[in-house]
Formats: structure tokens, C-alpha cells, sequence
């Protein structure tokens, strides 16, 4: 079922040169925009003396909270300049607006901020513990949520052994090549903001807020996209909010570009999680009860850190049938950078956990890691860790791939007797299984939703009106393909028209996962309704019902009797001769979902995607590297609109989680981060890619347009559990705090062999 | 942002005078790939620059040589150059390789053996090949030349011996004898465009009757100037090389390190590492297994 349609919408732009990125951009009398930041990662502000900075030459004017004419956020949101009280090192308390980037740069500096530091926090243990300086006035409590079924006293009881784990995961940086940036416009109507984001309504709700102005007064427009991976949500906000209030304080543009250390000092990072897990498990290898304690590290503000807690709460048992499951989850106010979305929206974290501890489980009690998570793993209609009916699971099918490929067993016993052989360098293959929810899911009905327009000309060309961002993830060229398998249209008549919310209508963020799965149906819907007018008189010409009519290769027909078509084109002068319009508009919302949400109980996604990955590495044993070799990635997608774009979203995928498994790590332990660019803060490069093998599945839902499923999140939660199993595999030792970098590879390393020392 | 001038002079004799004239506020450049990064994070190193001295392309300066027992590099010569040296790949191989696995392709076509030394990084990777072939520079200032061993050169981690008026301008060492094996070793934290945590550069002869007739061990990134280890050459010199003994010399280099720099958070990793890429280093320069 694996089209090819050929190109991504945005390639020959992009490949050429030619697309306009944010900082590419330039208006006549631009100013550029500086932001002054606080060096004390919780501090009040006690005074900004501006005089020295104002004198500068070249310097236009200094801004502070002050001059802000709207708010400067909503109640526990980050400021887009702090008024009183700053809650991580690398806030913004001032701006310095100048004739050149470099002037601003330099006029930041001058800008005197007097403080009253306060005690830092900087664990979200520290922060919930008891006397801990509060970072709010009600205290450093973020969330705290409950989930579960059955009971999970009576299942330990029925278990024969007893299993307690514990699982850290690290702050990792999204690290998209093009770093924050937005350029304001003045405008007689109010304000009009070029910027990279994720979401272009939210950002400009942001902006509006910022100004006090109406959101209609706000124009924002989202020029190409040098990749996002979450980072450019609220932190878009926040430089498009800059950029405008410099922009409407001076009456000329601004411009704005953060360098990468700014980004990495102020910009939004993965939740930190300590994941602690208790499970029962039989004699025979059946869990009996699973209680999990989740602790995240929100850090100082709210952004989406309720949502993506829920999801770590739901899916944190993994794609299990347990019978008594018992979770809680609590997110902690920190003085670190603010946790956000990113790749996985949670799921990496507890997918590592629930992953390895499953892994561990299956070690200990001489279970084969693979046959053991088989034996476990849902099937079809089997009900879920938060008591959902669990449909269109594919688990089944995603791990036999991975087995096959991988030649699983052989191979297993292959390595072990190589390392049998002795050597220095080891090597091993670990497994991992995962479940998603797509989208928002329950705790999200209200704002999971989407609009998509198709405008449609006379000469039958269709332009999509959809606020999507295409982050990179192709989500444009998912549209064109729903476009055209519903209209059986070719596809130079669609083209996607530029985010501008001045003219496309409110499609939801490119977040969560939902693009194809929300989004997507919405696109699914508006073609529909086109689909509707041009059947109805289709049907009319013909003299057959509507309902049977078959949209395919431009033509409209009734199933065998191919000939007696009438043309795509043909219907479309047909509807505008009548008076009529083609054009259509889709509404997607994700509602209906019966979830209690005091008990976390009931129907939390609509649908799920399922995958499973293969992984050989070789371990060091005298310095502790660790080289993933092969990757085998099976993801089911449900219907793949375009093979070579799931095929990158996987790579893409692998590589990040490449990064969280051996390397990424923000380093802050005092609330100052110290690895601010690429030089210190080390991503994988091409050569530390594994050899890949990507298998898409294809086992359609009842709710995706065609059947798909998303993709882009999934990719990014296999590979760490499944590398630090197969470094378990090769070498014994588990390392249960990511990342597994050399020091710690050496220190558990060093750890075994006293052990086997002391045996 | 520091802000400086630019200066181009024609000769290296005119960049020395310009050195001589501007002292501390001038600094030399060569592919500018570690100079550039460190005016940019305002290192303060840098504080009093005013003026950059490009030497970048002095020509005279670009060369790989045979002459006589003695192979000649001029320091502007990139790590492209020495990677695709014929002469190099001949005498000295584990110097290529070194070389080879300096940052990335754009970085090692723009930085230069010479910016390598002037850095003085105790991470370098060319360097430990270098200090373990006994390389001499050859250092021209306004008062004319002299050759000196390129270890006297290193004053400190980042810091040279080198007169403020002072450009290296030549590296030379003596080829290696045709029956020496030399072998390079990094451990970086990923596969590419990684700072060695930790590097070595072995050579080893071996005489007829088997027993090791030279040994020269330079480990990199665990020194704050770089040496070789002669306690640890000396555990192999006149011996038959056994695992055994390639182990000793290894647990020598980390003594070494100890004695020199004492014990820091960074040991309990640093200590294992550097001495099981030692052995390793030799074992494979030795053929032991
Ligand atoms: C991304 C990146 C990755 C890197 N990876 C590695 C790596 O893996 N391994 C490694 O060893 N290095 C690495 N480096 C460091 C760097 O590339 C080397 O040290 C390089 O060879 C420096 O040469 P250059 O010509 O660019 O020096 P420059 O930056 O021009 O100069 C460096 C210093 O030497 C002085 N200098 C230059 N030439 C002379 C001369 N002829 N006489 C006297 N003084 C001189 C300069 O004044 C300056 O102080 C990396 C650098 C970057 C930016």
C-alpha cells in the first residue's frame, strides 16, 4: 500500500537556497533587539538603571516590564521580561533596542540590574521537599495526578517475586539548527510578526496579550522553519512578544535572532524524571501488579507541563496488560530553564523507565528480554494500564518484524558466544516496545482541534488555508497527499498557501504528535465537503447515486462502469456555471473520550501508535565507549502517505534518541548551565548514527485520515531503552540514569568488576 | 564583543615587526579555527587584542619535505595537507592518523600544525605523535631564528614560551626508522568532530632479537604541557614486550599523571582510560595480544 508521490512541498525551496528563513529577512529602517538577562537563577529585581545603556550610541531605547502596555504573562507563564522576581538564570528583564545587532549586544551589557538573590532550587526533589524555598507564593507544586485500575495490594499478593527500580532521565536541549528569531512589523492596523514556531495562533495570542491589543490586530506569519522538535512554542512567543513591543515602543521593525548560547540559556528543555517502579510478577512471567511514582522537573514556569505529565502518567506502565496498576505523578516548580514539549511530549522518559525495568525484570527471573515482553505486551481489545479498551493494536505485528529482522534468538546466542571469546570490546542487542497516544488525547479535549479550507479556482486548482506548521516534518506534504487520495486530483493543482493568520484559519499546534491524526482529518474533512459538491453533480450528469461515486486519476465514475466518467475539471466548470463554489472546510476535534480525570481512569487517546526496535551495540570495556551499530525501527503508521518521509522522520527519530541515550545532558546542577554550544553540549553526528533499518507497518486505525497514524514522536522513544539494554546484554552492567557517557559507563564498569571481584 | 584590526602583512618578517611593534594587543592568525572561537566567547586570554595579524597566506610557510634524515613541515601546512602527505604517510603514519581525526573536514582544511602548537591545548591531537618523534620548531622573530624542541615550547595549558614577537614557522623530525611501528589512539566522546578526553602517540622499535630497541610513549589530554613518559618507556627499553608488561607501562602513564597533577574528580575516569589506551596503543604498535 506504499505510494510514492514524489516531492515534499518545501524541498525545491529549500534545497535551491531560496527559502526565506526569519533571520534571511530584512525591512527598510529595521532596529535590532538585545535582551539583557539575569545571571542568578532565582533573584528579585530590586532596580534597572538604564542611563549608561540609553547613552550608547546608536542605542534607540531601553524596555523593561514597565513599558510593557498589555501583560507580561499569564498567571505562573513565563514574562516575556521578568517585573519582579526572576526564576531562572537567563531570564530576560530588559530589552536594549539599537541601530545594529551588535550594538544592542554590546548596550546589553551596560544595562545595570541591582538584585536581592534568593536561594536557588534546582531539583524538583529539593522543591517538593519539606522548608524548600518556595519559588511561588503557594508553593513549588506544578501537578500532581493520579491514575490506575484494579488494586494493586491484592496483585503484589498474587506475585512471587517483588521488583523495586528507580530510572533517571536527563535535561536534553532540542537543538533545531536555526535558533529562535522573529522580526515585527508596525502596521496601521497593529502588528504584524515574522517567526519559526510551532503553533502561529498560540504565539500570536502571546504577542496580542503582550501589546493589549485584539488578536486580529496581530498578524503572524511563519516563514520556513529550521526545525523545532517542541523548542518553538512558548519560546516563539516570547521573542515574537519581544520583537513587537520594541517594535510598537520605537514604531519601526525589530529584529531579533537569539545566538545559540542565549537559546540554550533561556529557551525550553525536556522534562527531567525520576521514575520509580514496584512490580509483582509470577513464577510463569505474568505481571500482577505495577505501582509507579513519577517525579518531573518542571522547571520555572507552567508551559505545557500538564499535558505532558498526563502523558507520562498514562502510558508509564508501557503497552502492558496488568490487571492492578497504581501511578501517580508530580511535577515540581524548579529554578531551571522551563520543561516544554519536545519530541515525545513525556513519553521518552517513561518509555526508558517502563522499558528497561521490563528488560531487567525479564533478566533476572532468566527470561528471554524479547519472548518476555511478547508474553505481556496488549493484544486487541485487551484494556490498557488506565483502563481503556485498547483497539487496532499492532503490537503483535511490530514486534514479529523486529524478530525477523534482527533474527532475534540467533543472533542473541551468536553474540554471547562471541563474547565468550573474551576481548575488550563486547558487544550485545537489546529490544523495546512502545505505545503511544496520538494527539492530545483525553486531558486535551476542548483544545485538540483543527480547521483546514480548501480553496478551490476555476481552473481547478486547490489551495490549502491551514495555520499547520511544517516544523520539518513534512506535515505540508501529508496535507497535499490527503488532498489529493480524496479527490483523486494530481498533484500540481494543490498548493499550500504561506501560514498567515490574517487569511488560515486555526489548525492547533505541530505538537503532540497530532499533525496527521488531527490536523490530517480536518484536511480529510474539507476535501470531503468539495468532494460532496462535485459528486452531487457528478451524480446529476451521470444519473447515478452520489454516494457511489469513485474520485480517481481526475476522473468521477461509479465502480464498473469506468467509462461512463465524467472529468475532475469538467465538474469544476460545471459548479461555478451553476453559481455554486467548490470549496470546502474541514473541522476536526478530538472529543467524545470518556476519561475520569480525579481517578485517571477511562479513555485517554483515541487511537495509539505502536512500535518496536532491534538495537546491536559494542561496548569498550577500557573506555567505556559505546557504538550503536544496527538499528532496526519498526513503526506502524497506519497508512504511509509517503514512504521516504517516514523512512526520515524514523532516522530523524533514532538520531535524537541516539543523543538522549549517550550523550545530551544539560548541565545545570546549580541552576547555571554550563555547556551552552555545540562544542560542549554534544548531539550525534552522521558517524554515530547506527547502520538503519526502518520497517513501516501498516495496519490502519478507525480514526486517522486513511488510517494513519503519527509518527513523528514515536520514532524518538525506542532507542534509548533499547541501546541501554543492549549495553546490559553485552557488558551486564545497567545504567539506569541517562546518559550512559563515558564516565558513567566506566564508573558502572569499574562497579561490576569489584563485584565479580568480591564473588 | 572585543573589536580589533586586521592586518595582512606580506612577509613573515613583516608580521614579526608588526608583533614587535604591537606586543601584547597583536596576535598572530593562522586558519583562525581556535583563535576565532575564542574572541568570539570572549575569552580572557584575548582582553587587550587590537589587532589580528593574518599570516594565513604566507605561502612559504606551506610545505612537507624530505631533507636528508629529517622531514620538514611548515606550519601553515593544514591537517589536510598532513593527511595527504605521502612523505608523512611513509615516516611518520601515526601522525597522519592523528591528524585525520582533528574536528571535521572544514576544520582540519582551515587549521594549521602551526595554530595546533600555538594553541597549546593540552587536548591537541597532532602534538602527542609530535612529542614522541622529538619534533624541533623552528622559531623566527625579529632577532632572527633559532630551533628548539617543540616540548620546550608549552609553557602551561594554553600557554607557550614563544617571545611576543615570535612565529613558528617550521616543525621537523627525524624519519623514523623503516622497522619502527607508531601508532595513534583518541577516545572522544562521540565518533567525529570530538575533543580528545584522551589521546596517546606510541612508536616502538624492535630489534632483531625481539627485544624493544626504542620506545616513546606521549600520551595527550592528561598533562598541562606535553611530555613523553619515561618511567613507562622505560618498564619496555631492552625487553622482550609481554601483555604484562605493556599493562605495567600503561599503570606508569597514569602514575605519571598523578605525580603531575595530582588528584582531581576527573582521576577515577581519567586513570583506567588513559592507561588501558596505553597498553592498547602499544599492543598494537608491538602485535601483542
Ligand atoms: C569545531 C572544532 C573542532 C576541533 N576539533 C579538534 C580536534 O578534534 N582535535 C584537535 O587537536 N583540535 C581540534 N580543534 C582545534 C583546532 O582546530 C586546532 O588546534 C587547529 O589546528 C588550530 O589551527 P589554526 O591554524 O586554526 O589556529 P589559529 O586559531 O589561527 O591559531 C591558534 C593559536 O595559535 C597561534 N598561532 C597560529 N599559528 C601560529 C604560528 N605559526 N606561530 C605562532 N603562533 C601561531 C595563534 O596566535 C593562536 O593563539 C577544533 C576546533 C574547532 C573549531
Amino acid at each position: 500500500m506504499v505510494k510514492k508521490h514524489g516531492r515534499r512541498v518545501d524541498v525545491l525551496a529549500k534545497i535551491t537556497g531560496k527559502a526565506q528563513y526569519t533571520n534571511d529577512m530584512s525591512f527598510p529602517h529595521m532596529l535590532y533587539a538585545s535582551t539583557v538577562r539575569c545571571p542568578n537563577p532565582h533573584a528579585k529585581i530590586i532596580s534597572i538603571e538604564r542611563e549608561q545603556a540609553e547613552q550608547y550610541p546608536g542605542v534607540v531605547m531601553v524596555i523593561t516590564a514597565d513599558n510593557i502596555p498589555g501583560i507580561p504573562s499569564q498567571y505562573k507563564q513565563k514574562p516575556i521580561l521578568v517585573p519582579e522576581v526572576v526564576r531562572y538564570e537567563g531570564e530576560g528583564v530588559a530589552l536594549v533596542v539599537a541601530k545594529s545587532k551588535v550594538i544592542a549586544a554590546e548596550a546589553a551589557k551596560l544595562v545595570k540590574v541591582i538584585y536581592d538573590e534568593l536561594p536557588a532550587v534546582t531539583s524538583a526533589e529539593a522543591a517538593l521537599g519539606k522548608n524548600a524555598q518556595k519559588i511561588y507564593d503557594d508553593g513549588n507544586l506544578l501537578c500532581k495526578y493520579k491514575a490506575g485500575k484494579g488494586n494493586v495490594e491484592e496483585g503484589f499478593k498474587k506475585a512471587d517475586h517483588i521488583f523495586e527500580k528507580e530510572y533517571r532521565t536527563q535535561r536534553v536541549d532540542h537543538t533545531p539548527l536555526e535558533t529562535e528569531a522573529a522580526i515585527a512589523v508596525p502596521t496601521t492596523e497593529g502588528m504584524t510578526v515574522y517567526a519559526p514556531t510551532n503553533d502561529a495562533y498560540k504565539a500570536r495570542l502571546l504577542i496580542a496579550e503582550t501589546l493589549g491589543l485584539r488578536e486580529n490586530q496581530v498578524r503572524f506569519i511563519t516563514p520556513a522553519i529550521g526545525g523545532s522538535f517542541g523548542a518553538k512554542n512558548y519560546d516563539a512567543g516570547v521573542i515574537g512578544a519581544r520583537s513587537a513591543l520594541a517594535a510598537m515602543l520605537t514604531g519601526k521593525p525589530v529584529k531579533m535572532v537569539f545566538t545559540r548560547e542565549e537559546s540554550m540559556i533561556e529557551g525550553t528543555k525536556r522534562h527531567p524524571y525520576i521514575c520509580k517502579y514496584k512490580v509483582g510478577v509470577t513464577k510463569a512471567g505474568r505481571i500482577t501488579a505495577m505501582e509507579i511514582d513519577l517525579i518531573g522537573d518542571g522547571g520555572a514556569y507552567l508551559s505545557k507541563s500538564h499535558p505532558v505529565a498526563t502523558r507520562t502518567l498514562i502510558e508509564a506502565s508501557g503497552p502492558y496488560n496488568i490487571d492492578n496498576v497504581k501511578s501517580k505523578v508530580t511535577l515540581a516548580f524548579t529554578n531551571n530553564t522551563y520543561s516544554d514539549a519536545m519530541r515525545g511530549f513525556g513519553s521518552p522518559q517513561v518509555d526508558f523507565a517502563s522499558e528497561v525495568l521490563l528488560d531487567e525484570i525479564a533478566c533476572e527471573l532468566g527470561f528471554d528480554p524479547l519472548e518476555f515482553k511478547k508474553m505481556n505486551h496488549i493484544k486487541e481489545n485487551d484494556i490498557s494500564g488506565v483502563g481503556q479498551v485498547m483497539t487496532d493494536v499492532s503490537l503483535g505485528k511490530c514486534v514479529a518484524e523486529a524478530e525477523k529482522a534482527s533474527n532475534w534468538k540467533e543472533r542473541k546466542a551468536e553474540l554471547a558466544s562471541e563474547r565468550n571469546k573474551g576481548g575488550s570490546k563486547v558487544k550485545g542487542i537489546g529490544f523495546a516496545l512502545i505505545h503511544r497516544g496520538e494527539a492530545f488525547g483525553a486531558a486535551g479535549q476542548g483544545i485538540d482541534t483543527a480547521e483546514v479550507q480548501l480553496l478551490v479556482n476555476n481552473d481547478g486548482g486547490i489551495t490549502i488555508l491551514s495555520s499547520m506548521a511544517d516544523v520539518g516534518m513534512g506535515g505540508h506534504t501529508m496535507m497535499v497527499n490527503v488532498i489529493m487520495e480524496t479527490l483523486g486530483v494530481k498533484r500540481e493543482r494543490v498548493v499550500m498557501a504561506p501560514v498567515d493568520t490574517s487569511y488560515v484559519p486555526n489548525s492547533g499546534p505541530s505538537s503532540a504528535t497530532r499533525g496527521t491524526m488531527v490536523i490530517g482529518n480536518a484536511a480529510r474533512l474539507a476535501a470531503e465537503e468539495v468532494k460532496d459538491k462535485l459528486a452531487a453533480i457528478a451524480a446529476d450528469v451521470l444519473g447515478v447515486l452520489k454516494e457511489e461515486l469513485v474520485f480517481k486519476n481526475e476522473q468521477i465514475y461509479s465502480p464498473g462502469k469506468a467509462d461512463e466518467h465524467v472529468n475532475y475539471q469538467d465538474m469544476i466548470n460545471e459548479i461555478f456555471a451553476r453559481g455554486q463554489t467548490p470549496s470546502g472546510r474541514g473541522w476536526y476535534t478530538v472529543s467524545g473520550l470518556d476519561w475520569d480525570r480525579a481517578n485517571g481512569f477511562g479513555e485517554a487517546y483515541l487511537s495509539y501508535a505502536y512500535g518496536a526496535a532491534v538495537t546491536e551495540v559494542e561496548v569498550d570495556l577500557e573506555t567505556g565507549q559505546v557504538s550503536v551499530d544496527k538499528f532496526i525501527a519498526v513503526h506502524d503508521v497506519g497508512h504511509a502517505f509517503d514512504k521516504s518521509e517516514v523512512i526520515g522522520q524514523i532516522n530523524g527519530g533514532v538520531s535524537m534518541a541516539v543523543g538522549m541515550a549517550l550523550f545530551e545532558d544539560v548541565d545545570s546542577k546549580i541552576g547555571h548551565i554550563k555547556n551552552t554550544n555545540f562544542d560542549k553540549y554534544l548531539i550525534p553526528t552522521s558517524l554515530d548514527m547506527p547502520e538503519m533499518n526502518s520497517i513501516v507497518v501498516e495496519v490502519p486505525t478507525k480514526t486517522g485520515p486513511f488510517g494513519a497514524r503519527g509518527l513523528g514522536e514515536p520514532t524518538a522513544c525506542t532507542a534509548a531503552p533499547a541501546i541501554i539494554n543492549a549495553i546490559y546484554d553485552a557488558t551486564g552492567i545497567r545504567i539506569r540514569e541517562l546518559p550512559a557517557n563515558l564516565e558513567t559507563m566506566m564508573e558502572e564498569l569499574k562497579n561490576s568488576r569489584n563485584k565479580t571481584d568480591l564473588n | 564583543m572585543f573589536k580589533y584590526d586586521y592586518l595582512r602583512p606580506a612577509s613573515v618578517k613583516e608580521a614579526c615587526e608588526l608583533l614587535a611593534l604591537h606586543g601584547d594587543s597583536a596576535k598572530v592568525i593562522a586558519g583562525g579555527t581556535d583563535l576565532m572561537v575564542q574572541i568570539r566567547d570572549e575569552d580572557k586570554k584575548w582582553a587587550n587584542i587590537k589587532y589580528i595579524i593574518d599570516i594565513g597566506h604566507l605561502k612559504e610557510m606551506k610545505y612537507i619535505k624530505e631533507d636528508g634524515d629529517s622531514i620538514c613541515i611548515g606550519a601553515l601546512s593544514s591537517h589536510t595537507d598532513i593527511v595527504k602527505s605521502k612523505i608523512l604517510q611513509k615516516y611518520a603514519p601515526f601522525f597522519c592518523e592523528a591528524s585525520s581525526t582533528v574536528g571535521s573536514p572544514q576544520i582540519r582544511n582551515m587549521g594549521t600544525i602551526g595554530g595546533s602548537i600555538g594553541n597549546a591545548s593540552p587536548a591537541s591531537d597532532p602534538v602527542p605523535p609530535l612529542i614522541a618523534l622529538d619534533a624541533e620548531v623552528k622559531v623566527v622573530g625579529t632577532s632572527g631564528e633559532r630551533t628548539v624542541l617543540l616540548k620546550s615550547i608549552f609553557a602551561n595549558s594554553y600557554k607557550t614560551t614563544l617571545k611576543v614577537d615570535e612565529i613558528i614557522t617550521e616543525i621537523s623530525f627525524k624519519k623514523m626508522p623503516t622497522e619502527a611501528k607508531s601508532v595513534f589512539l583518541k577516545l572522544g566522546r562521540r565518533k567525529a568532530l570530538a575533543i580528545s578526553r584522551m589521546n596517546v602517540g606510541v612508536i616502538v622499535v624492535v630489534d632483531s632479537m625481539g627485544f624493544v630497541s626504542d620506545v616513546r610513549i606521549a600520551p595527550g589530554c592528561i598533562f598541562a604541557v606535553p611530555d613523553r613518559v619515561k618511567i613507562a618507556e622505560d618498564v619496555l627499553l631492552g625487553k622482550v614486550p609481554t601483555r604484562e608488561l605493556l599493562v605495567e607501562a600503561g599503570k606508569k602513564v597514569s602514575e605519571e599523571m598523578i605525580n603531575r597533577t595530582g588528584i582531581r574528580p576527573s582521576t577515577e575516569f581519567k586513570k583506567p582510560a588513559i592507561e588501558s589506551l596505553t597498553t592498547r596503543a602499544l599492543s598494537q604498535a608491538l602485535e601483542v595480544e
